[in-house]
């Protein structure tokens, strides 16, 4: 059996973590155009200096104990679905017997009249974050524009704020984190990035980026101009599936999976941001570019891949925005979309810095959010996945002090006297 | 990996707890430099890895589980929580970045943040292991902890 996986990050990881569970003798070989396998969430760190090997997921220690032959430095071009073979773009081939498309995803770049101009970047791969800091720091500049709110736009805008950078967010939506996070939620996140000098504008967007070959500013759909020699363009991400659809592989939004994390084509297998994945709040699937979820997505592969027959429970998406000096934590859904879904809110930011809010429907906790006092929510983050009836405890849901003697006791007795703690064990009730 | 756990881990009987939380304290004086209580708790300001939680007549001692799948593991993206080789879930405070999605995933609430100024990292039960014998288990008074193999 010779197992293939594209791609060297979460998915990767959990997929060789899965088979080693099962298959622990026969070869894994990894390729990836990347140099090292790293921490994705952690590259926006490089603008405060973290050191290199901090940085690393996972050494070379895990590679070779796991017995996984890396073939770093080149991409996979195309997959041979006849012969089972990855090819390289050196035209070397890569036999498979089992393959994993963990290919990620990339970075959505809006149709921006001047968008190619040197000066612009994105950020998610170390390579452009490292690029980018080199460029602040050879032109001296004072002025970034961040086009995007979300989780990476807003821990650049923090990082670069840190460093004495003028820092604009351009966002096209009323508020910061807006499909990510509640209004609560946003009004504290943009608190404490304006404490650090970060500016917002809101409703608006980037039209054109302006400067001969290097950028010197941007043109905002209102009119307005502001100078600035970078922009981070940080819209959000799509799934790389282009290797996937050189294999013939079903591809939506995202690669299209069953259960077991297989794709279309017989013995490719596919994980994390490159999928569409089940939301387990909604019942839809859709891309979901999460770590935790990778990670997971990739280590049902991998055991379906060894031949043990595991089904994934599916993604609930969560947040935590780790770059702040106060927790920002949130889980499953947090914008109720109509009126079936009670909201209980504990809000006492203002003088005592926490706030939680916690989202039900139809006796189920289906999301919440949690600033400030943090400790034992992943409790919370249990019922949604589990689908537990909270209606005998719900007004507690929303304390500090919320914690397994609240659950009914069947729950603990399962949980903490009979060991049930195995991943088929997190099943909906 | 691939062979049977044979992992030893605690046990919380509610039906013997008195929350008196000496697990709390041995545990913070036995994870402390100074391995006195007072000092551990009001000098270097540590936290229990255990929780002691009451409701009404029912309390028990929640720590790590050590799961068998371990979601704070999945969840970790600076790679320090790692898999022993029985079993046992360690994470090294040094090489975590304090990003708490191991906080936010744990179902027992047993992965805990530790939040100062400086610097933020995430810590729980390490099962004693430069001790060799769970500190909480040995301080409760009344059997409400048990050093067990996994069921």
């Amino acid at each position: 059996m010779k197992y293939v996986i594209v791609g060297n990050s979460a998915a990767a990881v959990g997929c060789i973590t899965g088979i080693r569970k099962v298959d622990r003798e026969s070869p894994i070989t990894v390729i990836s155009y990347e140099s090292s396998c790293y921490s994705k969430p952690m590259i926006a760190d490089v603008l405060v200096d973290i050191p290199e090997d901090k940085l690393i997921y996972r050494d070379e220690d895990f590679f070779k104990s796991n017995n996984v032959e890396l073939v770093l430095g080149h991409r996979a071009v195309e997959i041979n679905t006849d012969s089972k073979v990855v090819v390289l773009d050196s035209e070397e081939t890569v036999p498979y017997d089992k393959l994993l498309i963990s290919t990620g995803a990339k970075p959505f770049i809006p149709p921006i009249s001047g968008v190619d101009k040197k000066g612009v970047f994105t950020f998610t791969e170390l390579s452009s974050a490292l690029s980018f800091k080199n460029y602040i720091k050879e032109n001296g500049l004072e002025e970034v524009v961040i086009v995007g709110s979300g989780f990476i736009g807003l821990e650049v805008a923090y990082f670069l704020a840190k460093l004495g950078i003028k820092v604009t967010v351009v966002e096209l939506l009323e508020r910061a984190l807006a499909r990510a996070i509640d209004k609560k939620g946003s009004e504290i996140v943009e608190k404490l990035l304006r404490e650090e000098g970060v500016e917002f504008i809101f409703k608006d967007s980037v039209s054109e980026i302006l400067g001969d070959e290097k950028v010197s500013g941007v043109k905002l759909g209102s009119g307005r101009v502001l100078k600035a020699g970078a922009v981070v363009v940080a819209v959000g991400v799509r799934p790389n599936t282009e290797l996937a659809q050189t294999a013939g592989v079903k591809v939506n939004l995202g690669i299209e999976t069953d259960d077991h994390m297989e794709t279309s084509v017989k013995d490719i297998f596919a994980s994390g941001d490159c999928v569409e994945c089940l939301d387990v709040t909604d019942g839809k699937k859709k891309p979901l570019p999460l770590f935790p979820l990778a990670f997971e997505q990739g280590f049902v592969a991998g055991l379906n891949m060894a031949g043990k027959r595991m089904k994934y429970l599916g993604g609930l998406p969560l947040n935590s925005l780790k770059f702040l000096p106060v927790p920002v934590l949130n889980a499953g859904i947090v914008n109720p979309p109509d009126s079936s879904y009670e909201v209980l809110v504990n809000d006492r930011f203002d003088d005592k810095g926490f706030y939680r809010k916690a989202v039900i429907k139809d006796s189920n906790l289906v999301g919440f959010v949690a600033v400030g006092q943090i400790d034992r929510v992943g409790i919370l983050t249990n019922l949604i996945r589990q689908k537990i009836d909270v209606s005998e405890f719900k007004e507690r849901l929303i304390e500090l002090d919320f914690g397994l003697v609240d659950l009914p006791q069947w729950w603990r007795e399962e949980k903490l006297k009979n060991d049930k703690t195995a991943y088929k064990d997190w099943r909906a009730v | 990996m691939g062979n049977k756990r044979k992992l030893k881990k605690v046990y919380p009987i509610e039906e013997n707890c008195i929350s008196c939380r000496y697990c709390e304290v041995a545990c913070t004086m036995v994870h402390s430099k100074s391995k006195d209580p007072l000092k551990a708790y009001k000098l270097e300001n540590l936290l229990p890895r255990a929780t002691v939680e009451v409701k009404g007549a029912v309390s028990l001692s929640v720590m790590c589980r050590h799961c068998k799948h371990p979601f704070c593991f999945d969840s970790c993206i600076s790679g320090a929580i790692q898999v022993g080789e029985k079993g046992q879930v360690y994470l090294d405070e040094e090489k975590c970045v304090g990003c708490w999605n191991c906080v936010l995933v744990c179902p027992f609430g047993a992965a805990h943040p530790y939040i100062t100024e400086e610097k933020g990292h995430s810590f729980k039960c390490d099962l004693c292991k430069d001790r060799g014998f769970p500190a909480c288990v040995e301080a409760c008074p009344n059997r409400a902890l048990v050093y067990d193999f996994e069921r």
